[in-house]
């Protein structure tokens, strides 16, 4: 192996998870949304947005997955609750969630292996999020502005999916942090 | 593999993250009760079967997990159509059930 890994694989720490839905169409949810999170909801399919350490990811045309840091989901869920009207729902996923990060010159190759999804950069800059087959489980895999990508795994699958990139990464170099 | 065009995330994925979800365009009747068990029956069990264009529902399961219909030809395997659920069938010429 030579020592300049071509795959870098990142297990991230843990952090608060919420999914919101709710209707685009119901006057102030967008709004809403904007004031109690300080990020805009991101409208168009596969993007994400993110301000400060708070990051909104577009999972469908009504539903969204909020990020921040481990511990202030439960604030945000209240300022959420206290700042939305009407019909929406807002779900806790801090404990389904796991994060890695896969970085590295060979990380296109090891994506290509791993889902049927082009995540080449013509078609997925930074500032793409989407969910889709990986490993034969299934991921949101979002674009970071430095060419790497984060993955969210279900907590459940997250031994064997960081296990089939350790690899699927290992022809090419792989370092773990 | 089929190559689908999904209408809420769209763009075309592959197959491997949908799943089939049946005939599309099956309404639930209004009062079950009223049926007789032969009319129950070919709610529940009968289907079109159609050889060549078939409307039918897909679910986007590893990616938005939303449903919608599709047009496709049950010969050919090509997809003429993708329209979102809720929306009522297009005019074509299939001749399948509304």
């Amino acid at each position: 192996m030579s020592d300049d890994p071509g795959v870098v694989l990142h297990a991230l720490s843990p952090r608060g998870c919420l999914n919101l839905r709710g209707d685009l169409r119901e006057a102030g949810f967008r709004n809403a949304t904007a004031t109690a999170t300080g990020v805009e909801l991101p409208l168009e399919p596969r993007t994400w947005r993110f301000a400060g350490d708070t990051a909104v990811y577009w999972l469908g045309p009504d539903e969204w997955l909020i990020v921040v840091p481990a511990g202030r989901e439960a604030d945000l869920e209240r300022g959420l609750r206290d700042t939305l009207a009407g019909s929406f729902s807002i779900v806790d996923t801090s404990g389904a969630n796991c994060f890695l990060n896969l970085s590295g010159p060979a990380v296109g190759r090891v994506l290509q292996k791993s889902s049927p999804y082009d995540f080449h950069p013509r078609n997925f800059p930074a500032g793409r999020c989407v969910q889709t087959v990986f490993a034969k489980a299934s991921a949101l895999v979002a674009g970071q502005a430095d060419g790497s990508f984060d993955l969210v795994v279900r907590r459940s699958y997250a031994d064997y999916v960081r296990l089939w990139i350790e690899d699927a990464a290992e022809e090419y170099g792989l370092a773990r942090r | 593999m089929l190559r689908i065009y999904c209408p809420y995330c769209q763009e075309v994925r592959s197959e491997e993250e949908f799943s089939y979800a049946g005939e599309a365009h099956i309404r639930r009747p209004e009062d079950p009760g009223a049926l007789s068990d032969t009319e129950w029956g070919e709610y529940l069990h009968f289907r079109t079967n159609a050889r060549g264009p078939h409307r039918e529902m897909w679910v986007h399961a590893a990616g938005c997990r939303r449903y919608f219909n599709v047009l496709r030809d049950t010969v050919s395997y090509e997809i003429l159509e993708v329209y979102p659920m809720g929306t009522p069938p297009p005019d074509d010429t299939s001749g399948d059930r509304a």
